[in-house]
């Protein structure tokens, strides 16, 4: 073998192993953070003042997303536990929502764009995360699925898929305004396109459950969410 | 030696896996073409708003600014391009209203025809729109810039073809301040919608131009920054930028191309060492006369306090504060309630469509006052109108507290129409009281907040950002606690007779820069003599005067300021058209824009012909981002690198192997064509089938 081919196809093979390593990170970082900030979470729940997912993290969480698919109860009454939370559905998926839709935080975690009010307030409120990572679930979303929020002060917040769409970003915005609780999650679509940074998103529009408002606080938590 | 060899097995591996590379990127890429027809039919009820106000999005006409600012020590020179792109079948006329520095010296205009540049000259306002309302019905390209506001302007672009667009070029001159140790380049990009107030006795409401809608213009931002000195620190407050530093100059750019032009542009520096005290004077020639412009750094002293302090804090709760603005009105409220010590007087008064207060008198600041305070600043929510007339004659009119210096600390975004009226009434009833004003939100009215405190022998601050409430408050304390240098007198060398530009201020508060322009017959002699009092002592500064070369724009910004003075005047009650006709004189001597004077610029060749109309359109200005006029928002960027670089990845991987593979033959060619020759048992499973 030739030294200058050897030589490229080291350096080929360099390239490749960076390039895999990199789109591996990305998802590693995504998976562990969020496992990170679930244990801080779990800890905030039990009292702990400052727990932090790593020692050196400053977002702050706005609650507990939770997507529940599955066939829905015959009304709403019957969606409820006694508990307050949903009734088990035949498949969950839950993450820690940070506030603000920064392209840091989107990398650990599904984000609340802070232009909007908390979930389960009068209005629309819009969570955004990345479509390889934490959102790739959300193609599999169905309208009359449903979507539960525990906020950081302790309530619960239940909504409905109503509607799912691909809008074209250069030429929409989403409305905010709403007179009841609203919650839309977004992420980029088609979901297995190559490159970043197209113009078209998904997004999923869930409206509040009728009957099942916010339940009570079930603690004074301090303004603007749990600090991390 | 005519037959071909049969491709080795490496060799058919080679290619297999080459292939294998290219489909690898044609199988996954496909989705990314295979978009569904029209998004827009997928657009589901009310659930999205266009983002065009018109109902045509394609065919409206559109308008994209780039802005280019060239800054040399503290003066910077903007070149501002629109482009109005008509992409209908129809001829039409432009219209844009857009924000501006509200110190900036508007003095340029050309309009770009092909590879032509037609320049724009100075007239009188009605002279200019005759102008360019005949070029317009001759069917002639032609712009013109006029001045709505002290901040606001409206461009017009007169004959825009069918499929074509026209490109002006606006530029302008303006200071850049040394307050707070740092200096800061503003660059406006939206205007809160200016509420108009309901007539009174004394003034009748002033409608203003602006169409404002949540349309996502952008702008393209390019700063080139000779600061002169060694920087500690060079930010961005609300865009993220790219930092390109050169030997002698750093070359600041958007991240992404283009920005939503929704929040100012805000560039701050901070010089490695800050000067205790700085003070230069330049003098310019331009013609005949001589322009001083005298720059001064109060100096940084911190007397024990004698006085007791009344503040009254006056808050906007208008529609416009709504969203973060009033959040950080809130937080600047209540870091200000913190502040005051325990002998200090104070009262909060809020206002929208009416004005009410905390309580009726001020009262001292202890416990129990501290506590209901702080309760009526949580419950504070931004609704309504903005009368601001009757918050401020409410805090005139309180009872003063005895034996305290009155000061009003005003929280506002300023977003009204009758700036000029209300800066009126603070110069006229604000007796010993000092004003200062705390500008609110993404794109506060600058001119305001400046005239306003000047007009109330205080000082302004801006807090674009709810992260930046508490530094700038601090600057504010500083300010509300030290006012810096009091008495200021200027002595000229002998036989100097310079007309200053505008009057000294009564107080220079620390933080502050004196700036002082002035017109004289020669080039003075000797030394300038600046004396006042500073914490109670006598306070001397004596600077030399360096003469600088022409056109170094000293002369323009006298007249800018000789401008803004003379409007001053007037709304004090100086004769209408005795100003009038001085700023006339000044505007077409230094060929600027202002209340009656525009740049119009004409093409010579027609090329509309006479029988096609030409209908008007007005492209609307951005909103500030989370205002009331934006009630929507934009998406955030949701995929990541990952899939590319995998798929990059797995290419570079299969090419790798493939030269490798490929590789062996290059040491022994032959072996593989004789081993073909050898091996005719490549044909046996086909036989075995048979």
């Amino acid at each position: 073998m030739t030294k200058p081919r050897l030589a490229c196809a080291l350096i080929a093979a360099l390239i490749g192993v960076a390039c895999e390593l990199q789109a591996g990170w990305i998802h590693l970082k995504a998976f562990v953070a969020q496992q990170l900030i679930v244990v801080a979470w779990e800890r905030v729940r039990r009292g702990e003042v400052d727990a932090r997912p790593w020692p050196w993290a400053d977002a702050a969480a706005v609650g507990r997303l939770t997507i529940l698919t599955g066939p829905p109860a015959a009304d709403s009454s019957t969606l409820l536990a006694p508990s307050g939370t949903f009734a088990p559905a035949s498949r969950q998926k839950a993450w820690v929502v940070l506030e603000g839709s920064s392209g840091r935080n989107l990398a650990f975690a599904p984000s609340h764009d802070s232009a909007t009010v908390l979930p389960g307030e009068k209005g629309n409120s819009v969570i955004s995360a990345h479509r390889d990572t934490h959102f790739r679930v959300l193609e599999t979303l169905r309208v009359g699925d449903r979507l539960q929020v525990e906020r950081a002060d302790g309530r619960l917040a239940l909504f409905e898929v109503n509607d799912v769409s691909v809008v074209d970003s250069r030429r929409v915005r989403i409305v905010l305004d709403h007179d009841a609780p609203r919650l839309t999650l977004v992420t980029c679509y088609p979901f297995d396109a190559i490159q970043p940074g197209g113009p078209l998103r998904f997004v999923v529009t869930a409206d509040a459950i009728a009957g099942a408002g916010l339940t009570p606080p079930q603690r004074v938590a301090r303004r603007g969410g749990v600090h991390l | 030696m005519s037959v071909q060899p049969r491709p080795s097995l490496r060799q058919r591996l080679v290619n297999g896996l080459a292939l294998i590379a290219l489909l690898s990127l044609g199988v996954v890429w496909p989705p990314l073409f295979a978009q569904i027809s029209d998004p827009r039919d997928a657009q589901a009820g009310s659930l999205f708003l266009v983002s065009d106000a018109d109902a045509a999005p394609v065919e409206a006409l559109r308008q994209s600014t780039q802005i280019r600012a060239r800054v040399t020590g503290n003066v910077a020179r903007v070149h501002v391009t629109q482009t109005f792109e008509n992409p209908g079948d129809q001829w039409v006329e432009g219209l844009y209203v857009f924000p501006l520095s509200a110190s900036a010296a508007v003095d340029e205009l050309e309009m770009l025809v092909g590879e032509r540049r037609i320049r724009g000259e100075i007239r009188r306002k009605e002279e200019a729109r005759a102008t360019y309302e005949q070029a317009k019905s001759e069917g002639r390209r032609a712009s013109l810039v006029t001045q709505e506001r002290p901040n606001m302007f409206t461009t017009s672009v007169a004959n825009i073809a069918p499929r074509a667009s026209i490109t002006i070029d606006i530029a302008y001159l303006d200071t850049i301040p040394f307050r707070d140790g740092r200096y800061t380049l503003n660059l406006p990009l939206s205007i809160t919608p200016r509420y108009t107030p309901g007539a009174t006795e004394e003034s009748t409401p002033v409608a203003t131009p602006e169409r404002v809608t949540s349309a996502v213009q952008t702008a393209q931002i390019e700063v080139e920054l000779v600061a002169g000195f060694p920087l500690a620190s060079v930010t961005s407050v609300n865009h993220d930028v790219a930092i390109n530093v050169t030997r002698n100059a750093r070359l600041i750019s958007l991240k992404r191309p283009t920005a939503p032009a929704d929040r100012d542009f805000e560039l701050v520096w901070k010089p490695a060492v800050t000067p205790d005290t700085q003070a230069s004077a330049f003098a310019e020639r331009s013609g005949d006369d001589t322009y001083v412009l005298i720059t001064l750094m109060p100096p940084q002293m911190y007397a024990a306090r004698v006085y007791r302090r009344e503040v009254i804090f006056i808050i906007d709760t208008s529609g416009s504060m709504s969203g973060p603005s009033i959040e950080q009105a809130r937080e600047a409220l209540q870091l200000g309630v913190q502040r005051l010590a325990p002998g200090d007087w104070f009262n909060i008064i809020r206002f929208s469509n009416d004005a009410s207060s905390l309580f009726p008198v001020s009262q001292p600041a202890v416990g129990g006052n501290r506590t209901s305070a702080s309760g009526f600043i949580g419950r504070l929510t931004a609704n309504g109108g903005t009368e601001m007339r009757s918050a401020l004659e409410m805090a005139f009119a309180m009872p003063p507290a005895e034996e305290a210096l009155r000061q009003i600390v005003f929280i506002t975004d300023g977003s009204v129409s009758n700036e000029a009226e209300l800066v009126s009434l603070i110069r006229k009833n604000s007796g010993a009281a000092r004003l200062f004003t705390v500008g609110i939100g993404a794109a506060p009215n600058a001119w305001f907040m400046r005239e306003a405190a000047a007009a109330g022998r205080g000082s302004y601050l801006f807090v674009p950002q709810i992260e930046q409430v508490r530094e700038r408050m601090q600057d504010l304390f500083r300010k509300l606690e030290n006012p810096a240098l009091v008495d200021l007198e200027l002595h000229w060398p002998d036989g100097a007779s310079p007309t200053l530009a505008a009057a000294l201020p009564g107080d220079v508060y620390a933080g502050d820069p004196l700036v002082v322009a002035a017109r004289l017959g020669s080039v003075p002699k000797g030394m300038l003599t600046l004396t006042g009092r500073s914490g109670g002592a006598a306070w001397v500064r004596q600077l030399p005067i360096t003469l600088v070369g022409e056109q170094a724009g000293i002369a323009k910004l006298w007249a800018r300021e000789r401008i803004g003075d003379l409007a001053r005047k007037k709304n004090l009650g100086a004769d209408a058209s005795e100003v009038e006709s001085q700023v006339v004189d000044i505007a077409l001597a230094h060929h600027l824009v202002s209340d009656y004077t525009s740049l119009v610029a004409v093409d010579v060749t027609p090329i509309r012909a006479a029988g096609l109309e030409n209908s008007s359109q007005q492209v609307p200005t951005s909103a500030p981002r989370g205002s009331y006029w934006a009630p929507s928002t934009g998406f955030a960027p949701t995929a990541t690198p990952a899939p590319m670089l995998a798929v990059a990845g797995i290419s570079a991987l299969a090419l790798a192997l493939g030269l490798l593979l490929s590789g062996g033959g290059g040491r022994k060619p032959a072996l593989p064509e004789e081993r073909l020759a050898d091996k005719p048992a490549r044909a046996l499973p086909l036989r075995l089938q048979r």
